[in-house]
């Protein structure tokens, strides 16, 4: 899994194709009818427009010469009632739009955002999150035009041709014939136009997720780059990224502005046909005002071939995002339930490590033959250098990853062969690296088991003696933290993280680093409090500091993927190995100071 | 109007572009008559008249004409692509600079999502503004004009009539123009929510699969998605209520000609002549009118977000650099004078003073949120005291020039931040410049050499966003050894060996010690082996330093420090270390 970077472009695994059209047309089938009624409204309106002109005449040829006053009238209240017959049908015509334009949107977006929940981490991490943010937010706004106005006009567009097309051959099929001589070269230049504007709307789309993946990570990093004064070179690249963000826009549009003139020339080199072999035929099978009426209808008839070849633009440089949106769409969650997986029954929670062999790449060994069992209620510590596949041993119990080979059990059932679901919903983890959301602090403990009450939730937090510092915020729980937890201390955000994490009331607890920024202290009063919460589950507890380690049931001592040690404390210490080894280093680094 | 003054002020760099896109433009409407008078004199000369002679010249100047025109156009238009580009592009440049500048205060407040939206979105709708909507305005607004200046000059009483419905119409514009805008700037809000749920989901991916909370998240982000589609609706009704009447009454103008034009004719005021001209004229003005309304749209829609990126630009950051140049006093002196702090409610640090000279280190202990970072914070001058001093080197911090101070300063943050680059870009992130032997030689230092070339690309392996890819250690020591690559004067590690294994943290304290002589260190901790070996260790409590004093000082003392210390070794096993 190579990883992504914001200044290099992602590959596309399936270019587009018309495949994805049909994709997006499924989207709109819930409107049919809605598209039918707004289309028929449309017509209407042209109907009604097209009287003025002829109301108009009739009154210059007809009432004025005659001096027929109350005529002239009459044909001005027709005229006003045909512009508020227009006047509605514009009414509905927005509403009908808009409508079905955003519930397409909407849909689309939630489809992604449903998908990207199944998602692994392996797909969160293997890119910037800035490039996943902007699929879900910007690409998929940027089909909203494309969608409400351009489909129901290409439909009436398509409609005026149809009707011109058929007026003219009515007049005459050879001439018809003659002004039906640009469409292969229209055709042609279109086809040329094509394959240059794909490229350049699918780079410009690169660019755009770059630029954003660059603001998304400078944002979040800011106060690493003010720390160490990095400003003038972050302005730097991010004028490279937006320079060639820039530059990929000018390039697409000079190619996409190319479509209009081609069709104006190609319409009037046609038009200028069409006048001299019309007028080399007048006497000989048309008629002067035929030909007048004739040439009337071929002007008319590029304005919506115009605009159709103008919604052909936009189809093309939407597929630069459409592409993308059903590349994610697309995209297999590398986890995931296998077919007809039944729910993990409530568990005792016991787990069991067979032979399990482990790398988050084909080619590594990060964890290698592990083999462990923990009893329900047990508590199982893991101990050993960073890097060593601590952390990786206990996200293999979540199934955030799958294993090479060997087997993981609880209860003695495959964690494979459940869903995934059932099974992490029986577990409570306090990761690593502590996230907050957004919101107060009651609802970022509550994350943890959302129908939890407040009693419930202050239960959990003065278990982990949180609750203390929190009733010494502004609002107490009801304190709005920022995302990532800005408001608090690092030792206060791991609080609220294992405060989440025991509210969701699980047979499993896993805690990794729980209390590496919490001070001896506070850490030893809240195991007093834990040891009644943790009695009847299964602990997996990692950590460096030793006072948190020795009471557990069973030490794990890891080092590069492996088990090297195993055994309770006091059976360590007799052994005289590595833990025995750990262990008095931590006292002779008394002595060497 | 302020916003649009805003725009003007980045648009006004641009000034020959937007002349000369502009003159061309009116130069091409102008040959935008040419074409149907060319056509009728087909009709009426070559057609009518028999005068075939005249075909081929006519044609040949349609084509001619056509030609050039469809080539001036695409000039203009990519010239107003192109000062359009420039306009965003400084616009977003500066909108960079500021959020470079913006102290750690704005970043609390802020949501990532908000700051991404106008970034993105909002600087979207200022291009759609300057691209095409200036352009449209102009060129319709100057076709309306010639329009009623060529009709007074035909026949002022009849051009009078028909621009009498003038104020209907206008009132209508305004009552869209002063209705639409509030629900574009709903829309622009709602965005920003919409983004922040979005991205707060995707950062937190790992918590929300840990607890297996997805159908929560797609309930959370379905209420801001809907209520995205409810405000955009919301518009639309403003839309759907004013434009038809606006469309609907352009055509109004056709039927006040038809019938005062026509009167007048029938009275004798008007030839039928003049009349014909009015009416080939009047789609001049019918247009122009019909446009307005989505003209009005399109001009709300960027004040809305131009607001949202103006004030962003103008928010101003609370750390003010200081002007203290040339600054030749020993950088590593740090003081603090009974320095006081709140972040905005109840106070964080209290009356903390202590001096702390180059070659020395600080240890700094004490309970979860007893304001230990805040401490170092104030130091790098994130924040400012609320009172007291900071003195760096003597003089103090709000005199430094920032840059200067903080480039004098290596700081591990507690919350460690990685970017998605190459280890190697990671650890050069404060010295870009830095060779690759001065990289493997702070990696070495940090104790993450030896694991970083373990890696199958060794330095140039891309750690994922926030560092995904390596463990807590890996983090930590990668992040120590880019803050030891600037080789700084001031080092500060907050909690920077938590996750690492001791016996790790014992040959980094080693390194660190050898590495000492003229650096004052601050080494912020809860392992006593972390802090046990430094010249003074503060302990502080509820933002006060409640005691202080060396390692054994402190023991003697048998207050907190004695306590954390029996808590972590008292249970020592004597017999152990004596087999040993
Ligand atoms: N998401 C990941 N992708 C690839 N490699 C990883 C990932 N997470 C961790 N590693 C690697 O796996 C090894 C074990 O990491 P980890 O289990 O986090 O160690 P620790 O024992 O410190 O918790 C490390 O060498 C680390 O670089
Ligand atoms: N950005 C902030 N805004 C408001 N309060 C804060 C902020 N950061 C920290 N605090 C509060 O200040 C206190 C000290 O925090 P901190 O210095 O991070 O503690 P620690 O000693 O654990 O490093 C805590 O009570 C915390 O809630
Ligand atoms: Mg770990
Ligand atoms: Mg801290």
């Amino acid at each position: 899994m190579a990883r992504n970077k914001f200044n290099v472009d992602e590959e596309l695994e399936t270019p587009f194709n018309f495949v994805h059209l049909k994709r997006l047309l499924t989207y709109l089938k819930p409107y049919k009818t809605k598209i039918m009624v707004t289309v028929l409204i449309m017509l209407a309106a042209s109907g009604a427009n097209l009287i003025g002109p002829y109301l108009i005449k009739q009154a210059i040829d007809e009432e004025i010469p005659s001096k027929d006053v109350q005529g002239l009238v009459i044909l001005g209240v027709i005229y006003l009632g045909a512009l508020t017959i227009t006047g509605i049908c514009m009414k509905y015509r927005i509403r009908m739009m808009s409508q079905i334009g955003h519930s397409v949107i909407k849909n689309i977006r939630k489809d992604l955002f449903t998908h990207l929940q199944k998602l692994s981490f392996s797909f969160f991490d293997s890119r910037p999150h800035g490039k996943i943010l902007v699929r879900v937010v910007n690409y998929v706004n940027s089909l909203s035009d494309l969608l409400s106005n351009g489909l129901i006009n290409l439909i009436t567009d398509l409609f005026s041709l149809f009707v011109i097309i058929g007026f003219m051959l009515a007049i005459d099929v050879k001439l018809t014939m003659y002004a039906m001589a640009g469409f292969p070269v229209l055709a042609g230049i279109i086809f040329i136009i094509k394959n240059a504007q794909r490229k350049a709307w699918q780079n410009l789309s690169n660019k755009q997720s770059n630029m954003n993946a660059y603001i998304h990570e400078s944002i979040n990093g800011i106060k690493v780059t003010q720390a160490f004064v990095r400003e003038e070179e972050n302005k730097k690249i991010f004028y490279g990224v937006s320079n060639g963000y820039r530059g990929a826009w000018l390039r697409a549009v000079k190619i996409q502005f190319l479509l209009w003139p081609s069709i104006e020339n190609i319409s009037v080199l046609t038009v200028s046909l069409v006048y001299v072999i019309g007028i080399s035929m007048i006497g000989d099978g048309i008629t002067v005002g035929a030909l007048v009426a004739f040439i009337g209808y071929i002007w008319m008839f590029w304005t919506p071939l115009a605009n159709i070849g103008n919604f052909y633009n936009a189809i093309i440089n939407a597929s630069a995002y459409l592409e993308r949106i059903f590349e994610m769409m697309d995209e297999k969650p590398t986890i995931s339930s296998v077919p007809g997986a039944n729910e993990l029954p409530l568990i005792k929670g016991k787990v069991e490590f067979e032979n399990v062999v482990f790398g988050y790449e084909e080619s590594e060994r990060n964890l290698d033959s592990i083999n462990f069992k923990a009893n329900p209620g047990e508590s199982i510590a893991i101990v050993g250098p960073t890097g060593s596949g601590k952390t990786t041993i206990v996200s293999l119990i979540s199934r955030f990853y799958d294993i090479n080979s060997g087997a993981i059990k609880i209860d003695d059932i495959d964690i494979k062969s459940v869903t995934i679901s059932s099974l992490r919903k029986q577990m409570g983890v306090m990761l690593q690296d502590p996230f907050i959301f957004s919101g107060t602090i009651m609802d970022n403990i509550r994350y943890g088991r959302l129908d939890a009450t407040d009693e419930e939730v202050i239960e959990a937090a003065k278990a982990v003696q949180a609750h203390q510092f929190i009733m010494g915020l502004r609002d107490g729980y009801r304190t709005e933290v920022n995302e990532r937890g800005s408001v608090l201390s690092n030792g206060q955000r791991q609080l609220i993280s294992f405060a989440r994490a025991l509210l969701a009331d699980p047979k499993i607890l896993i805690l990794d680093e729980a209390t590496s920024s919490i001070d001896t202290e506070t850490e030893l009063a809240l195991q007093k409090g834990l040891e009644a919460l943790l009695s009847g589950r299964t602990s997996f507890i990692i950590a460096h500091r030793l006072s948190t380690i020795q009471n557990a049931s069973k030490i794990l001592f890891i080092e590069k993927g492996k088990i090297i040690e195993e055994g309770t404390h006091e059976e360590l210490i007799q052994q005289r190995g590595y833990y025995w080894k750990l262990y008095t280093s931590h006292y002779s680094s008394l002595d060497a100071g | 109007m302020q916003s649009l003054r805003w725009a003007w002020s980045y648009i006004r760099n641009h000034k020959f572009r937007l002349y000369s896109g502009l003159l061309l433009a009116l130069a091409v409407s102008a040959l935008n008559m040419v074409n149907p008078y060319l056509a009728g004199k087909i009709v009426d000369d070559v057609m009518f008249a028999g005068n075939t002679g005249l075909l081929w010249p006519l044609l040949a100047t349609m084509i001619g004409i056509t030609v050039v025109r469809t080539c001036v156009r695409y000039g203009y238009q990519i010239m107003f692509e192109k000062m359009s580009q420039s306009v965003i592009f400084t616009m977003r440049e500066n909108l960079y600079n500021r959020l470079l500048q913006l102290d750690f205060s704005f970043y609390n407040r802020t949501k990532t999502g908000d700051i991404m939206a106008r970034m993105t979105g909002d600087m979207e709708a200022i291009r759609h503004f300057t691209a095409w909507t200036i352009y449209m305005i102009f060129e319709n607004a100057t076709i309306l004009i010639f329009a009623i200046i060529f009709m007074f000059t035909i026949h002022p009483p009849l051009t009078v009539a028909i621009i009498a419905i003038a104020p209907i119409i206008g009132f209508f514009a305004y009552r869209l123009s002063r209705d639409v805008k509030p629900t574009f700037t709903e829309i622009r809000n709602q965005f920003a929510r919409l983004n922040s749920v979005v991205q707060e989901n995707i950062s937190g991916n790992r918590v929300v699969k840990a607890f297996a909370k997805e159908s929560y998240e797609i309930e959370k982000f379905s209420i801001e998605n809907e209520a995205f589609k409810d405000r955009n609706l919301q518009s639309a009704k403003v839309w759907e209520k004013n434009l038809p009447v606006l469309d609907s009454l352009a055509g109004v103008l056709t039927v006040v000609m038809i019938l005062v034009g026509g009167t007048m004719v029938i009275s004798g005021s008007l030839t039928i002549g003049e009349l014909v001209v009015f009416n080939s004229l009047i789609w001049a003005l019918n247009n122009p009118m019909r446009m307005a309304g989505w003209l009005i749209n399109d001009v709300q829609r960027f004040i809305a977000s131009a607001e949202k990126v103006e004030d962003l630009l103008e928010t101003k950051s609370q750390i003010t650099n200081g002007d203290e140049q040339n600054i030749q006093a020993t950088v590593g002196t740090v003081e603090f004078n009974n320095v006081y702090f709140s972040y905005g409610d109840g106070m964080v640090l209290e009356d903390l003073s202590f001096v702390a000279q180059p070659g020395q280190t600080v240890g700094i202990i004490g309970p979860t949120g007893s304001g230990k970072s805040t401490l170092v914070n104030l130091l790098s001058r994130f924040y400012d005291c609320t009172c007291g001093d900071i003195k760096v080197g003597g003089i103090n911090v709000k005199e430094w020039d920032i840059h200067k101070l903080r480039s004098s300063m290596g700081m591990v943050m507690q919350d460690i931040f990685l970017f998605s680059d190459t280890i190697e870009g990671n650890i050069a992130y404060g010295n870009p410049t830095a060779t690759l032997e001065e990289v493997y030689e702070a990696a070495r230092k940090a104790e993450a050499h030896d694991f970083i070339t373990s890696m199958p690309e060794g330095y140039d392996t891309i750690v994922g966003e926030r560092g995904v890819g390596l463990s807590g250690g890996q983090k930590q020591r990668i992040a120590l050894a880019r803050a030891l690559l600037k080789d700084p004067n001031i080092l500060i590690l907050d909690d920077t060996t938590s996750s690492v294994d001791m016996e790790t943290e014992e040959r980094i304290q080693h390194t660190l010690h050898s590495i000492q002589e003229n650096k004052t260190c601050f080494i912020i901790a809860h392992r006593i082996s972390s802090v046990k070996d430094a010249d003074v260790i503060l302990v502080m409590d509820d933002g006060r330093i409640i005691e202080r004093g060396t390692h054994e000082e402190l023991l003697l003392k048998r207050g907190y420090y004695y306590n954390v210390f029996q808590n972590q070794y008292g249970n020592f096993d004597i017999h152990l270390m004596a087999r040993k």
